[in-house]
């Protein structure tokens, strides 16, 4: 399909909609094409959508294009979609069903693909989103025969090789889409590992049933007849990326695991000997490798805090000695930096402060920091001293004599002070 | 609309077939066979010889015919195989400009690419003969243990030929397809494939007219040809100790000991005792030598029973990836000249605990289960849907020279797997990935297949930024692979275009050698 072939008849506003059953979230995009995405809603027309994307227009028309060919969007005019010939039956009538006299939006009768089939790719495209045991259409408790069954049925009609050389226009990438899923729901529900995983995951996101409240929930999901009411998509999607990651391979999952549990014992040897950067890492490595282990998660918390301390430390050395060598500009930064890891030292915080408002670098930053230092410590003279002092040079003199006085008042012997107050 | 045929493009022999009236047969050539040698010949006068005809002439002209090169298809010149080969082979191996073995012969290096498609256009040649019309279209096996560069390799010769190649099937799987072709039955079988050059073995399940892969292995270094080194060498020891000569270095004498090996192995499947008789095979200063020796049928058994029992092991790292035990297979087909031989038959029988499916050819089912996927694929019937694997492991290099697999090796394709990976430096702003293909741990152990440099990533400390690789396999078995930082959304990806040891240029310019070629050779 292209651009200005698919306004069925011609005339009017174009307008995109998101294919039936397509999921945005299973597409790579840049954030701007992010953005382009979610402004489609099926009524914001095409020059619209060039006008508000992040985009030039071209490259919103090439980015459109490229989604329709992937079988993303479709092409509709606005008050198009209730047929004209009202009296056919709508859009979701089942395949079975007689074809309205209208296409549907997105059949193309020019594809070598049938009518049939193409309304069949959208109805099921529809229902990728649902539990795993629905996609292959067998009964959660279906044993490895009937799955089996299923997946060579369903790869009858939807794996790629059928369609050899064929011209499926947007087709081509949805059937294989489909494929894939029902390769994954079928990977999944034959390894009795994963399918554990897949009813328990089940099990714990399915909202309790309401008519046997005294069963307990762990037989309720596995006892759930097929059509029970399918659980909330995103948790459904949470829990897909979760097992996809898992693969077919328990075996693979083990050894991640293995893998974590080796950096989070190296990590806590680390943290004993405290290494506390090294501990950290390796810690965040365990997490990364088993991101479902709580223990890690909150060892990690305590290491996390001696890491950034011993951070911070490390870039205040650096700093003091950027600063010894005027190298004030790297000082500064470096003092930001640590500043990042010890919002609670008000010394530090009074310390950047002074120094950006001495580089005449932004003197809001330097105020922020310099009233952080108040906060943190109101009873010290300097630090209002100093916060006064860069009110004074951003021009804000009620504010800067408000300090001052504070300073002065904190310490009447503040001879640089008194000295800002008369020049003001 | 053309044909599509189907090409067994073996190490010893190559053998092609087509669908006839929804029938399956294979093409005999000019001579009546149904197999051709994939031997390729340059006489002393220039002539280029392929098939039945450089094989007769192979003793005479050793250093000018060249044969089992698949062994080399697709290899580095430093891989360990090709060093084998350049120890044992008659011919010249070079080392070639993009650093890949090529096959020295009457005063030119050919590329194991060319070879293999000098044998690929007379296979299309026998085919065109038979029907009396072009063929353009082929689908082509190759071991399944065949890596991309071997495969991209044999597709790249191919199109040499003139050929397009809808695709590179697995021998065992296009067994397998021959054996379901036309079978209503549920069934589970094995497939054991000793060839020439390879072994491999492969489970797959049959079902509703849709043919699974469940699992497959193999070794491309093992096969028949191995049985007769044994045999050759055997000869050589034996004749060193009663003569005193080493047979070693002389062409034209290993290549007389190595027909008679194979002779002998291949007479040994029916009889318990063989003659090998070769006069004047050396001479010194007492005048020609003879040899003559007889060889059992338990002596050749003691000789390669290590060989035997190494497939074996194959087999059962099999059947776990398939997850099955030997009784769990209905049917074993036995694929491949060399499973002629009784020891092998009986060490089959023994491990899965039945007798071997007798109703295939060896030599021919690989070609007719590659006809009948070419007709599956473009036919509108479509009553056999073949779902193929990809027979090796895919996934990234990491931290401490480590192989992260993404995609398992069997797995069915088309697929798409993807997972989260991170820094392991801290301020770390670009990661570079590294795609590679095999099944050791070492990353520097697999094959790399390409690679891409992800930049821009947030500085922040090691383990933070979150990087998502996916890879994805469509059905032709292209790999594409991104990387993307999911908290700034850059991404980079690239196609795994899978390389032979040929670039685009050097394509070119053979198939506008050959055609000069065949000009010449009709003029």
């Amino acid at each position: 399909m292209r651009l200005g072939k698919d306004g069925s008849s011609g005339g009017g506003e174009r307008v995109p909609h998101l294919a039936p059953g397509c999921d945005p979230a299973s597409l790579s995009l840049t954030p701007a094409e992010g953005y382009l995405l979610s402004r489609i809603d099926g009524n914001t027309p095409l020059s619209l959508l060039r006008q508000i994307a992040a985009l030039p227009a071209a490259d919103v028309d090439r980015t459109l294009e490229r989604w329709v060919k992937e079988g993303v969007l479709v092409w509709d005019k606005p008050g198009a979609r209730p047929a004209p010939q009202a009296s056919a039956p709508p859009t979701s009538t089942p395949p079975s069903a007689p074809r309205p006299a209208a296409p549907a939006p997105g059949i193309d009768p020019s594809l070598d693909l049938s009518v049939e089939m193409q309304q069949r790719v959208i109805d099921f495209e529809a229902c990728l989103d649902r539990p795993y045991h629905e996609i292959l259409g067998v009964a959660l408790d279906a044993d490895a025969k009937a799955i089996k069954s299923a997946y060579f049925g369903l790869s009858k009609q939807f794996h790629p090789d059928r369609y050899f050389r064929r011209n499926l226009g947007p087709y081509a990438a949805r059937v294989e889409r489909i494929f894939k899923k029902v390769l994954e729901a079928y990977e999944l529900l034959s390894d009795p590992a994963t399918r554990v995983e897949v009813q328990r995951g089940l099990g714990a996101e399915a909202p309790p049933a309401p008519a046997s409240p005294a069963a307990p929930a762990a037989k309720a999901a596995s006892a759930a007849p097929a059509g029970a009411p399918p659980p909330d998509p995103a948790a459904a999607r949470r829990l897909r990326a979760r097992l996809s990651s898992l693969g077919r391979h328990h075996r693979a999952q083990q050894e991640r695991r293995l893998k974590a549990k080796g950096f989070f014992e190296s990590g806590m040897a680390a943290f004993k000997k405290e290494r506390w950067l090294e501990a950290a890492g390796s810690v965040r490595l365990a997490i990364a490798f088993d991101p479902d282990n709580e223990s890690y998660r909150s060892a990690f918390s305590d290491v996390q805090r001696k890491a950034h301390e011993e951070r911070a430390r490390a870039l205040l050395k650096e700093a003091d000695g950027a600063f010894e060598l005027s190298d004030y500009k790297d000082a500064l930064r470096l003092y930001e930096e640590a500043l990042h890891y010890r919002a609670f030292d008000a010394e530090l915080s009074h310390k950047t402060g002074r120094l950006a408002w001495k580089l005449g670098a932004d003197l809001r930053k330097a105020k922020e920091y310099a009233m952080a230092a108040c906060e943190l410590a109101p009873d010290n003279a300097l630090y209002h001293r100093t916060l006064g002092q860069i009110y004074k040079a951003a021009g804000l003199a009620a504010n800067a004599k408000r300090e001052l006085q504070t300073a002065l008042r904190l310490d009447p012997k503040d001879v640089e002070a008194r000295q800002e107050l008369r020049a003001l | 609309m053309s044909r599509v045929i189907g090409i067994d493009l073996g190490t010893t022999n190559s053998c092609v077939a087509i669908i006839e009236n929804a029938q399956p047969s294979v093409i005999p050539n000019a001579g009546g066979y149904k197999t051709t040698p994939s031997m390729f010949a340059v006489t002393q006068d220039g002539k280029r010889l392929v098939g039945h005809l450089a094989k007769r002439q192979a003793i005479t002209n050793a250093r000018n015919t060249v044969y089992a090169s698949k062994r080399l298809i697709g290899r580095r010149f430093e891989d360990a195989e090709v060093q084998k080969c350049i120890e044992l082979c008659p011919y010249g191996i070079v080392r070639g400009q993009n650093d890949d073995p090529r096959i020295e012969v009457g005063g030119k290096a050919f590329t194991c690419t060319e070879i293999a498609s000098i044998i690929l256009r007379e296979m299309k040649r026998v085919a065109e003969e038979y029907l009396g019309e072009p063929v353009q279209e082929a689908v082509i096996t190759v071991p399944a243990y065949f890596n991309d560069p071997q495969r991209q390799c044999t597709k790249d010769a191919g199109r040499i030929a003139g050929l397009e190649v809808l695709r590179i099937i697995n021998e065992p799987t296009a067994a397998a397809l021959a054996y379901g072709f036309g079978k209503k039955t549920d069934e589970k079988v094995a497939v054991y494939d000793l060839g020439g050059g390879t072994f491999d073995i492969s489970i797959l399940e049959m079902s509703q007219g849709v043919i699974e892969v469940l699992a497959t292995a193999g070794n491309t270094f093992l096969g028949g040809e191995d049985f007769d080194r044994r045999v050759v060498n055997w000869l050589i020891e034996h004749f060193a100790e009663s003569d005193g000569i080493d047979l070693r270095g002389d062409a034209m004498a290993l290549q007389r000991l190595k027909d008679a090996a194979e002779k002998a192995k291949c007479d040994l499947s029916q009889r318990e005792v063989v003659e090998i008789n070769l006069p004047f095979i050396a001479s010194d200063g007492n005048g020609p030598r003879h040899l003559s020796i007889e060889l059992s049928r338990e002596t050749l058994e003691g000789l390669v029973h290590d060989i035997v029992a190494d497939t074996l092991k194959t087999v059962e790292r099999c059947m776990g990836d398939a997850g099955l035990s030997s009784k769990d297979v209905d049917q074993v087909i036995l694929v491949g000249g060399q499973t002629r031989m009784p020891m092998v038959q009986q060490a089959v029988a023994d491990y899965f605990g039945k007798r071997p499916h007798k109703g295939v050819n060896p030599d021919e089912v690989v070609a007719v289960g590659a006809s009948i996927q070419g007709e599956a694929l473009t036919s509108e019937e479509q009553n056999l849907l073949l779902l193929d694997v990809t027979p090796l492991s895919l996934g990234i290099a990491t931290f401490g020279g480590h192989f992260a697999k993404l995609i398992e090796r069997n797995t069915t394709v088309p697929v798409r797997k993807a997972h989260i990976f991170t820094t392991t430096r801290d301020n770390q702003t670009a990661v570079k990935i590294r795609v590679l293909q095999g099944e050791s741990e070492t990353a520097a152990e697999n094959d790399l297949l390409g690679e891409f440099v992800l930049t821009g990533i947030r500085r922040a400390p090691k383990g933070e930024p979150e990087i998502e690789v996916s890879f994805d396999i469509d059905a032709n078995g292209i790999v594409s692979v991104s990387a993307r930082d999911l908290e700034t959304g850059k991404e980079q990806s690239i196609t795994v275009n899978a390389t032979g040891t040929l670039d685009e240029g050097e394509i070119q310019q053979i198939i506008e050698e050959h055609e000069l070629y065949e000009v010449q050779a009709k003029g």
